[in-house]
């Protein structure tokens, strides 16, 4: 018998980075790998771990809260930058989400002016903003990727960093709902090299299977492998079909204003009457 | 005087009419429009309050602590005024307290047991100047509405260091963010804790929040994990511990969803006036009630600690707690063309855990109604389905609906934990009917459903008869 072909996701900061059920990115990479007869791996790289960094296929960074997003951040820069600079070069993928994304970028600025150095794996910066940007996401896919069907990215974003693209960076689309990565250029995510990164979770892959399958294509092809056999859909598209007809009834043509209000609304706990 | 008297005149005029409408229970709105004429009427109400109030907040669990405190008193012939709907914060409160008051605008009742949203503690502790308050746990919990566990840790210590002088502050120390709130009060909280490992998982869940040391930041060791990140935990370097429990459960016997035992020891108790304090005042009691699931022993563990705190004797507690009825929707049964159904109220990562636990590992249950709505106070961001342990499932479960409004994200969620589920099923009546039909007469289905599919899954059941609605109960 021939050996079965390995794919490995290797999670930053698990126990931390955590936040939006960032498990369901972790989940569908592995099983979309694995319905594919490769023997999927999730590789931990908790604080201090670097092991088997050089044999991951795509790296996951997701969010966390402020208090656990301060004591990866250390740990971020001293053990886990320059493998992951040598992984990206040999051809391995990251997806990073909300503070992860952040954190890859050149720096984040605080409300105050203070500057924290990011890892510059990608060509963005992140300012601090007053309003957290809350709610569900509809993003139309820009040309940079052109092979992704259905067009669309659904998901929800909960962050008050507003991103902002360098040249190197070209963004995955245009939120059609929602804020994206800064609110004001109608932008959302980042593509680099083979880096991607984004505001959404919901989580993003389950609801978005043609990203998964871009995600696991572009890693293998580095390995001469990069043909992926079709799944059944099925209940993954009429999730994400949901989004899109529920959007459509609910907001038709909503000004940038109206958001605001209800992003503020949504931050106000209340209860049902 | 007016202003108080019109507030709460106005008050019971809109709740009375607000069921009338059918528009629900009428358990918030007349609070809000109280407030609007004296913005001071639930502080001016408690105070008329002959012995006080005690108020419970946390992530779980809530509800049914009021309710067993509740239950307590009343069956010592105490008038208690609650905000018993789960409408729990400030303006659910003042709706409650204006129920009970009269027309003058009096409020005559003997103790208010309040159940108070963590966000809205401070205001709460404020205006009631509670004589005890329970912090039962701190899980993440809708995200797009609270914000982050740290902001809301951060409130509820800010309310517990304006607690009113002779006031108790009663901790769960089994849980590392609420021993973290209790470390530096400017007076000693009492500790709950279970100590009995034979109910301890081996593993923390996945999404365990509070697993860093807060004073060097290392990763803490778990010893016992009992309900989501509560449990025996230490720091490596020995900066920080699961604080030593005053009122502990052991010899914890769970029987399903109908019934937990466990055995209360008293090392120290507090009486709320703290000149009378005194040290290990009361024997071991056992205690048994008709509640299901580990999670509920911290519930009765936080009701009984509140009893005795506020002068009940535990002989008294364990005869009436064997009686208690669950609250609306928390734990609930109804028949239905001869199959049992069980109603069970679970909204975040660790209580959906806590009732996957209860009802796969204890109850042996096989058929399963899922319901994810993400309506505001469902939470809008349905993400948190995915750090939930579904999996638990796997080859238990041959029946399983997926329903709610986000019952096709349910049905995606089952099919990366490898189960096999019906077809998604957004509306109540029909997501029923699937489940009952999958289910053979006799069996028990059991429903776990967010807030406000609950809602729309008893609306339906009231429609066909099976229920009374829950402003009833």
């Amino acid at each position: 018998m021939a050996k079965q072909k390995t794919f490995t996701v290797g999670w930053l900061y698990p126990d931390l980075m955590n936040i939006y059920g960032d498990r369901g990115n972790i989940l569908t990479l592995l099983k979309r790998a694995e319905w594919r007869d490769y023997d999927a791996r999730m590789l931990e790289l908790g604080r201090g771990a670097t092991k088997g960094m050089e044999d991951v296929d795509v790296f996951f960074f997701g969010g966390g809260q402020d208090r656990e997003q301060a004591l990866v951040y250390e740990d971020l820069l001293e053990h886990k930058q320059p493998p992951l600079e040598r992984a990206v070069r040999s051809g391995a993928v990251v997806l990073a989400v909300c503070g992860g994304y952040q954190l890859l970028g050149h720096y984040y600025q605080t409300a105050e002016g203070e500057r924290f150095p990011g890892i510059g794996l990608i060509d963005v910066r992140t300012e601090a903003g007053k309003k957290r940007f809350i709610g569900d996401v509809i993003v139309d896919i820009d040309t940079e990727m052109p092979d992704l069907v259905p067009r669309t990215l659904v998901g929800f974003e909960n962050h008050s960093g507003r991103t902002y693209l360098g040249p190197e960076a070209a963004p995955m689309g245009r939120v059609r709902l929602g804020f994206g990565n800064n609110g004001s250029d109608g932008t959302e995510g980042c593509l680099q090299d083979g880096v991607v990164g984004t505001y959404l979770h919901g989580s993003l892959l389950p609801k978005n299977p043609h990203l998964a399958d871009r995600l696991i294509r572009s890693a293998l092809r580095r390995r001469g492998d990069d043909e992926l056999s079709p799944l059944d859909d099925s209940a993954e598209l009429s999730a994400h079909e949901r989004i899109l007809e529920r959007a459509q009834r609910r907001l038709p043509a909503r000004a940038p204003q109206e958001r605001e209000l209800r992003s503020s609304a949504a931050a106000e706990p209340r209860e049902p009457s | 005087m007016m202003r108080r008297t019109a507030a709460v005149l106005a008050g019971k005029a809109t709740g009375m009419l607000s069921r009338l409408s059918r528009r629900g229970g009428g358990t918030t709105l007349p609070g809000d429009v109280a407030r609007a004429i004296d913005p001071d009427v639930l502080r001016k109400l408690a105070r008329d309050l002959k012995f006080g109030s005690v108020v419970i907040t946390g992530t779980n669990g809530k509800t049914t602590t009021a309710r067993l405190i509740s239950w307590l008193l009343e069956g010592a012939g105490h008038r208690v005024v609650s905000n018993r709907a789960g409408a729990n914060l400030i303006f659910g409160a003042t709706a409650a307290a204006l129920e009970s008051a009269g027309a003058d605008g009096r409020l005559r009742a003997d103790w208010g047991v309040f159940e108070i949203d963590e966000a809205s503690l401070p205001k709460a502790v404020d205006e009631i100047q509670p004589k005890a308050v329970i912090v039962l746990n701190l899980f993440r919990d809708q995200l797009d509405r609270y914000g982050e566990l740290e902001s809301i840790a951060k409130r509820i210590e800010s309310a517990l260091e304006r607690l009113p002088a002779g006031s108790r502050a009663l901790l769960n120390a089994d849980d590392p963010r609420v021993a973290e709130i209790g470390l530096d009060l400017p007076a000693p909280p009492l500790w709950l804790g279970i100590e009995d490992t034979s109910v301890a998982e081996r593993d923390l869940p996945h999404a365990a929040d509070a697993r860093t040391c807060p004073r060097c930041g290392a990763s803490l060791i778990f010893d016992a994990v009992y309900v989501g990140h509560d449990g025996v935990y230490r720091c490596p370097n020995k900066d920080f511990a699961r604080p030593a429990a005053d009122i502990t459960a052991t010899n914890i016997q769970l029987d399903g969803f109908d019934n937990i035992a466990m055995t209360v020891g008293m090392r120290r108790a507090y009486s709320a006036d703290r000149a009378t304090e005194t040290q290990a005042v009361k024997p071991d009691q056992r205690l048994e009630l008709p509640l299901g699931g580990l999670y509920n022993c911290y519930n009765a563990l936080a009701a009984y600690a509140a009893g005795v705190t506020i002068g009940l004797e535990p002989q008294y507690i364990a005869e009436r707690l064997k009686n208690f009825r669950a609250a609306f929707g928390r734990q609930e049964r109804m028949e239905f063309r001869g199959r049992h159904l069980n109603l069970v109220l679970s909204k975040n990562p660790a209580g959906f855990n806590e009732t996957l636990r209860t009802a796969v590992d204890l109850a042996k249950g096989n058929s399963f109604l899922i319901a994810l709505n993400d309506r505001k106070a469902d939470g809008t961001d349905v993400s948190w389905i995915w750090d939930v342990d579904f999996e638990r499932l796997k080859g238990k479960a041959t029946v399983l609906v997926p329903a709610g409004s986000r019952a096709h994200d349910l049905a995606v969620r089952f099919k990366y934990a490898g189960i096999d589920a019906a077809p998604p099923e957004p509306d109540p009546g029909r997501a029923l009917d699937a489940l009952v039909k999958a289910t053979p007469e006799g069996e028990t289905a059991h429903l776990l459903t967010t807030y406000t599919a609950m809602l729309d899954l008893r609306a339906e059941l009231v429609r066909r008869g099976w229920a009374k609605p829950y402003w009833e109960t």
